[in-house]
């Protein structure tokens, strides 16, 4: 089981949000994020999905995926030749200056920003690749977590790169 | 002024793709569209009963004839009523298109009287639906409802139409085109990947075909057979595939699969190369133990549908493309290749196979109660060789597919992927209806033909003299069996208890009803039954103590059936 990125191409029509996530959860795939906007072509949108799969359920999703009507193109984004990114807000606690100090220095060596401060808590914002941010989050998980937000993965292959 | 109404709009689009029937049932939403009907004369409504059964017909139809059947049924309770027998044809790949009423689009989401969420409903059971909000879109919609339907893998396609769109006017050529930049109904198959299935098959010592319902939907039954005898390759086929070889040619060796022919699964598991063409290997039809499905075989497969190779079973030579296009090509490489002597061995064992199936079938006899699949015989051969038959689904499906001997494509008819109960009969409307000259007949169930027997009165109606053959047994009979051999015969809720008089029920709605009692009444029943002109219900009490066998149980492989001393095929 892996994380794989699957990125689509879909004609922006009502309903075809619920058509895609719809054949997945009937083939029993298990979607692990789903994002979706317009993009530079009219009319068409690009979603970017992410699932734990073998290499097999992948095919499956993948083809599954293509013969809906309104998919133009399906591609799976290999992490090697990807640029993959997901955005996080995260607030932690964060009562007296030594635990700030010590928060600001984690967030600058992610390259995160602090986005907001109250008395006792800081609130960070992180964009990156996935794992990355995973690891921030470890880190702040030993000053008490109290809300935490990610947008899910959106992936664009790198120029060049076999996908797009 | 130049001006029309969506519901000439559709109506118009349906004559362009040159419908002359729809099944359907009115309601509310729908009154404008049944008042353009009462007018027309191009287009034939037939009513049903019920909204599912208008579903089957139009399935039933399409299976028939090949072309597209089409349906109708108003918003919220009809549409929901289709549901089952959409269903049904999507999993077969039968093209139909259904149109539904919808409330009108202000009213949309607010739970309005008879609304429901017909488009979200029907995606998982569709190829493809619509929900159309735009009266000028109504033309495009409808045209590529039909495209969608009928090419690529085969399927249903919904339109949803709200009641103010129907009713809207809009001037004459301002209607939009849709185009479906994403459906690429992939036709033409992999030359190279042929020619490597082409070397395979000629080096084969034991080749087999394995024929689905796809070879009878692209009409590719001719240029099977042609690969076939080229090869001497044995055929076996899937429920759905019955008929995509006639099962009096030598080389056709039944239906392979749980309730397949003892021969037919040991083909499988003998051969060294299987090409499968238009199968989704269903577990009906490989066993459980996909790792004894063909195990030393190079496997082939061609399906129009990619997502299909692969999915149940893992193939070497995959191909994709239409069934008819991609064995043409076949035949063609098979013919320029040096074709290597044909293993005499494997000849002599498939014709020892096909043989022993017949004197099988042959030695099943008379006898009170009636042997049900002796009755299938007796039907069978009472029958015109062109005759179409439909089957409820349980034990009588099985004894029909085993029993009728199928000599040419679409005259089989039943609810393989589903498996939905009360499908037989309705669709034999539909079969009846694209083949008014040609025998109808429906091998149902007791259980099966009371969920979809009110239709009866559709047949009356409409003068469509199909007759039902009950194999009635007063029990759920696969239920029972599945008790009877593997739950220590506790036989919970599969008894039915009470039947209703079926000679008395057919006579109520005005067909003709007998009952068989023994066998000496059966071919003199059938000869009333056909001759009445009417509709008919047949009657026929059979062993209610039979089972289906042998059989592949749960869990079980391919080539190790239970039950194979009740039959004596080798």
């Amino acid at each position: 089981m892996q994380m794989h990125v699957i990125s689509a191409l879909v004609e922006n029509r009502s309903g075809v949000l619920t058509r895609m996530s719809g054949m997945l959860t009937r083939r029993d795939i298990n979607i692990q994020s789903l994002t979706v906007s317009s993009c530079e072509k009219m009319g068409l949108s690009r979603m970017t999905i992410t699932i734990m799969s073998n290499k097999e359920e992948l095919e499956q999703a993948e083809k599954q995926l293509n013969k809906l009507v309104e998919v133009v193109k399906i591609s799976t984004l290999h992490k090697s030749s990807s640029i993959i990114r997901d955005l996080c807000l995260v607030r932690v606690n964060a009562k007296d200056t030594k635990i700030r100090g010590e928060i600001i220095q984690i967030v600058d060596a992610y390259r995160g920003k602090i986005v907001d401060i109250s008395l006792n808590t800081m609130t960070i914002e992180i964009t990156d690749d996935p794992r990355r941010i995973d690891k921030l989050i470890e880190m702040l998980r030993a000053y008490g977590i109290k809300k935490l937000l990610r947008t899910g993965v959106t992936a664009i292959s790198m120029n060049g790169a076999n996908g797009e | 002024m130049d001006e029309v109404s969506g519901a000439e709009l559709v109506l118009d689009s349906l004559k362009k793709e040159n419908v002359n029937l729809i099944f359907g049932i009115p309601g509310g939403v729908l009154l404008s569209l049944y008042d353009r009907l009462y007018d027309e004369d191009q287009v034939n409504h037939i009513l049903f009963r019920h909204e599912q059964c208008a579903a089957h017909a139009a399935d039933g139809y399409a299976r028939a004839s090949g072309k597209v059947g089409v349906c109708l049924a108003t918003s919220g309770p009809g549409a929901m009523n289709l549901i089952t027998g959409l269903a049904t044809a999507n999993i077969d790949s039968s093209p139909v298109v259904a149109l539904t009423g919808q409330v009108s689009t202000k009213a949309l989401g607010t739970d309005a009287f008879q609304e429901a969420d017909t488009f979200t409903v029907t995606m998982p059971v569709t190829k493809h639906n619509f929900l159309v909000k735009d009266v000028k879109d109504l033309p495009g919609v409808v045209r590529g409802a039909f495209y969608l339907a009928n090419t690529g893998r085969k399927g249903v396609v919904l339109v949803d139409l709200p009641m103010d769109v129907l009713e809207q006017k809009v001037r004459n050529g301002t209607t939009k085109n849709l185009n479906f930049m994403g459906y690429k109904p992939n036709l033409k198959p992999n030359g190279f990947q042929l020619k490597k299935a082409a070397n395979a098959l000629v080096n084969s010592e034991r080749p087999l075909i394995l024929a689905g319902g796809g070879v009878i939907s692209s009409m590719a039954t001719e240029e099977l057979r042609a690969i076939a005898e080229h090869l001497g390759a044995g055929v076996v086929t899937t429920l759905m595939g019955k008929g995509a070889i006639s099962e009096v040619h030598p080389l056709s060796l039944g239906m392979a699969g749980m309730h397949g022919r003892v021969p037919a699964n040991n083909s499988i598991a003998e051969c060294d190369v299987l090409l499968s063409v238009g199968t989704r290997f269903s577990d009906r039809t490989t066993g459980w133990r996909l790792e004894k499905f063909a195990p030393s075989a190079i496997k082939i497969d061609i399906n129009i549908d990619p997502s299909e190779i692969n999915k149940n079973v893992q193939v070497d030579v995959p191909v994709t493309g239409d069934a008819k296009a991609a064995l043409g090509m076949l035949l063609e490489f098979l013919k320029d290749a040096k074709k290597k002597n044909e293993s005499k061995e494997w000849t002599d064992r498939l014709r020892e196979m096909h043989d022993s199936c017949t004197e099988c079938i042959k030695g099943v006899g008379e006898r009170n109660p009636i042997d049900p699949r002796w009755a299938v015989k007796e039907i069978c051969g009472f029958l015109d060789n062109d005759a179409i038959v439909t089957t409820e689904v349980g034990q009588c499906q099985m004894y029909a597919a085993h029993y009728y001997t199928a000599r040419s494509p679409r005259q089989f008819i039943t609810s393989g992927g589903l498996g939905t109960m009360g499908f037989g009969f309705p669709a034999a409307i539909g079969a009846k209806l694209a083949n008014p000259d040609k025998q109808v007949v429906d091998i149902a169930g007791d259980g099966s033909f009371l969920m979809t027997c009110q239709d009866l009165a559709t047949c009356i109606e409409n003068d469509i003299p199909v007759v039902v053959c009950i194999l009635h047994n007063g029990h759920l009979g696969m239920i029972r069996q599945w008790q009877d051999l593997f739950y220590g015969k506790r036989y919970s809720s599969s008894n039915l208890g009470v039947t209703p008089d079926f000679v008395k029920l057919a006579e109520a709605f005005g067909a003709y009803g007998e009952r068989i009692e023994k066998t000496s009444d059966l071919r003199g029943g059938l000869k009333n039954a056909f001759s009445s002109g009417k509709p008919a219900v047949l009657d026929i009490m059979v062993d209610e103590e039979d089972n289906v066998l042998p059989m592949i149980p749960r869990g079980g492989a391919i080539d190790k059936m239970v039950g194979v001393e009740k039959c004596r095929c080798m």
